[in-house]
């Protein structure tokens, strides 16, 4: 995977400059991801999946505990 | 630097995405490696949490029967097999996110020089920064507690706390870091005197926010022996992070990306400052 960008970026000098706006955007894309997945696994309390119940703070309970974040 | 290595590090200096690539396969890596760390060693401790907390509610019950009994009795929405299985799924997902927002702040911090120039001990000086700016600051302002600690009515306020307590974390070692880098060419022990200040300061300034208001009815070994599997279970996400970024960065400038480069790429494509 990581030899496929390498040589892809090593192309021409304006495929490089293009591509940097292009990385910086998936870098911040996947960024957003990570906040968020970050958010469900350790601070929902219902907020995410609320209409049947506390599914993911119940599912993500020990972890939580025992990477120190706040629980019931 | 050997001719391979600075051209490998052209090539990944232009693009953070193989960078992201190598973070997020240690995050994955060091968060299974945490999960089943923690189903060996802090479960037993928890499902024992687990069972005095019953046993406690069971009690109280019988000391309040009139008042309307089974109040605290909240409905169970997975069995303790299944919750173990998601301490395992969650290690991972945690894993993988931090390994994206650890690339981010791997690519601002090294962007001038390229991401492969001394892939190991860049990689193990970072991660040992980030573990005492995420792991260590905040579990001391607000060390884990096992189940059964922890009130429901309590815990957006603990939340903020919590996640106020990583920032300061994360903005003091930040904070250390320019004070170093800021200071180059002043004798050492200034250099030095002023990074161990930043770090007090960043310990003060954790110790003035509020306390965790719940109260903690566990026995203390109990809890002395969860707090510890709970921060030794961040270092070793962290260590096995390490190692496992820092590898791969060894491998990728040294391997046939780099060799595939140095025979692909004829032009150079961006001078290393």
């Amino acid at each position: 995977m990581s030899s496929h960008a390498d040589r892809h970026t090593t192309a021409s000098p304006s495929a490089a400059a293009t591509n940097h706006g292009r990385d910086v955007l998936i870098l911040a894309a996947a960024a957003i991801v990570a906040l968020i997945a970050l958010y469900a696994v350790f601070m929902d309390n219902g907020q995410i999946v609320a209409a049947t119940g506390d599914y993911l703070h119940e599912f993500s309970h020990d972890g939580r505990h025992l990477f120190g974040a706040p629980c019931h | 630097m050997p001719l391979i290595g600075a051209v490998a590090t052209m090539s990944d200096a232009t693009s953070p995405l193989p960078l992201l690539g190598r973070a997020v396969t240690a995050g994955g890596a060091a968060g299974l490696a945490t999960g089943l760390f923690s189903l060996l060693l802090a479960e037993p401790l928890m499902d024992r949490a687990i069972v005095l907390e019953e046993a406690r509610s069971a009690a109280e019950e019988n000391a309040h029967q009139a008042a309307a009994g089974a109040a605290a009795h909240h409905e169970e929405l997975f069995s303790r097999s299944a919750q173990h299985f998601g301490l395992v799924v969650t290690a991972v997902v945690a894993g993988l996110a931090l390994g994206v927002l650890f690339a981010v702040a791997y690519a601002l911090v090294h962007r001038r020089t390229g991401y492969l120039v001394r892939a190991w001990p860049r990689a193990l000086a970072f991660c040992a920064a980030a573990f005492v700016a995420v792991s260590l600051l905040p579990a001391l302002r607000y060390p884990a507690a096992p189940p059964g600690v922890g009130d429901s009515a309590t815990v957006a306020n603990r939340q903020s706390l919590w996640l106020a307590a990583v920032v300061i974390g994360v903005l003091g070692m930040v904070l250390a870091w320019q004070v170093y880098v800021r200071l180059a060419g002043r004798p050492d022990p200034v250099r030095h005197g002023a990074v161990f200040l930043t770090g007090a300061a960043t310990l003060a300034v954790l110790f003035l926010l509020p306390g965790n208001p719940d109260e903690v009815p566990v026995p203390a070994t109990l809890l002395w022996d969860f707090r510890v599997v709970s921060l030794g279970s961040h270092l070793l996400w962290w260590v096995v992070f390490a190692a496992v970024f820092g590898g791969l960065g060894l491998r990728a400038a040294r391997g046939p990306a780099g060799a595939q480069d140095l025979a692909v790429g004829g032009l150079p494509v961006a001078p290393v400052r």
